[in-house]
């Protein structure tokens, strides 16, 4: 699955930000935005967010809700948070090994 | 900040904004937007337009766009028959049959747009007749009325065009004598013999689409009937052509006779064919359009397969 995130091309960083931001709980799309700035200071345009959220809810790894408002909000699945926890484990491999070889440089 | 709003979402396709556009227009009203946020917007719009990931996939929004596209170049091709009649009515003039007769380029030019009009009215008919006879099978089976007599207002409105041209030609213009081409009771007859048959040909159109709109339709006889589709739209484009090739040859033949005044009802002739060629080249174009719009839908059944997938 997380493979299924890098097949998203220049959407897959701003899908992985969205499914971490709703790792803690459901939010639409201006909490997300503030929530991604807040978590990794990535300020995301409307037209990425939704170029992301609407891939990753065709996927099935994100859930819609009633409209609260207008505002409709999401929420992770179990494949979405398998597909994030995967990634991440992903990225903190990398991050390890990559950390080890500056240690030894 | 609202209406701007609007307008940037207009940009994303129908099918997207169907989906999103009230919660995408409300992230934009809870924020300040900025001009980075407007281009980012605008790359958004060109990705949902490109990508087929962000569009709507679903069964009967394929029908729809198919049907969309059928009836986009049924349109197209009644305003093409519309300038092709005015084209007609032009060259029907002694001094223009006279110079089909004697230059080549004018007289193949001229049987081409004939061709090309047979071959485009059998492409329409054999595109559309299966389309129409599934509407009033469904519309039948539903016990529905209103769907044939949307489509009885195609032979009622030629009733009516037929009807009036007699009442002109039969009764009225013998009652007053003859007429000078510029004589204003003349021109208006004529004007309302045009309103007449352009009120016909729209109430025609408008009631078949109404009528194929208002049933269901299995979507394979739509992506069926873009194939004549794009032969009719073909042979609006040879039509328009030879409409082109005709001017061109007419103006190096008789300079005189295309540079006078023997257009419809003794306007320029380089007016109105320049009117004619205008409308043909718009009406083919849209009919271009929609025939590339609609074959590049997906297909129906693989919409299917993909939605029990998902």
């Amino acid at each position: 699955m997380g493979e299924g995130l890098s097949e998203l091309g220049r959407f897959s960083d701003p899908a992985l930000f969205i499914l971490a931001s709703l790792a803690d709980g459901e939010k639409h799309g201006y909490a997300m935005m503030e929530d991604i700035e807040a978590l990794c200071g990535v300020r995301l345009g409307p037209g990425t967010l939704y170029g992301a959220l609407a891939r990753l809810e065709r996927r099935g790894l994100v859930e819609p809700l009633p409209s609260e408002d207008r505002r409709r909000p999401y929420r992770l699945n179990a494949a979405g948070a398998s597909a994030l926890e995967e990634r991440l484990r992903s990225l903190e491999g990398f991050a390890r090994a990559g950390l080890g070889r500056l240690r030894t440089a | 900040m609202s209406g701007f709003a609007a307008w940037l979402v207009r940009l994303y396709p129908r099918e997207w904004r169907e989906r999103y556009d009230e919660e995408f227009v409300a992230l934009l009203e809870d924020r300040s937007v900025s001009f980075a946020d407007v281009f980012d917007v605008a790359l958004g719009a060109l990705d949902a337009r490109l990508s087929p990931q962000i569009q709507d996939r679903r069964p009967f929004a394929m029908v729809a766009r198919l049907r969309g596209s059928v009836l986009a170049v049924l349109w197209a091709w009644v305003g093409f028959v519309v300038a092709g009649t005015g084209f007609q009515k032009m060259t029907e003039y002694d001094d223009f049959v006279e110079a089909a007769r004697e230059n080549v380029v004018v007289g193949a030019a001229f049987d081409a747009v004939v061709v090309g009009a047979v071959v485009a009215l059998l492409a329409v008919s054999a595109g559309g007749l299966p389309v129409v006879y599934a509407a009033l099978r469904g519309a039948l089976a539903e016990g529905r009325k209103d769907v044939p007599l949307l489509f009885a207002a195609v032979p009622l409105a030629l009733v009516v065009f037929v009807g009036y041209t007699l009442l002109l030609t039969r009764v009225i213009y013998p009652s007053v004598g003859p007429l000078a081409v510029h004589a204003a009771l003349n021109v208006a007859f004529f004007v309302s013999l045009v309103a007449v048959f352009l009120l016909a040909a729209i109430a025609s159109t408008a009631a078949v689409s109404a009528a194929v709109s208002r049933v269901e339709v299995d979507g394979r006889l739509f992506r069926f009937a873009l194939w004549p589709a794009t032969v009719a739209t073909l042979a609006m484009a040879v039509v328009l052509s030879a409409t082109v090739a005709w001017g061109v040859a007419l103006s190096v033949q008789s300079p005189a006779l295309f540079a006078g005044d023997d257009g419809i009802l003794g306007v320029s002739t380089v007016l109105n064919w320049l009117v004619i060629v205008a409308v043909m080249a718009a009406c083919t174009c849209a009919a271009a359009v929609s025939v590339v719009r609609g074959l590049s839908a997906p297909s129906v059944t693989s919409s299917c397969v993909d939605g029990t997938r998902r």
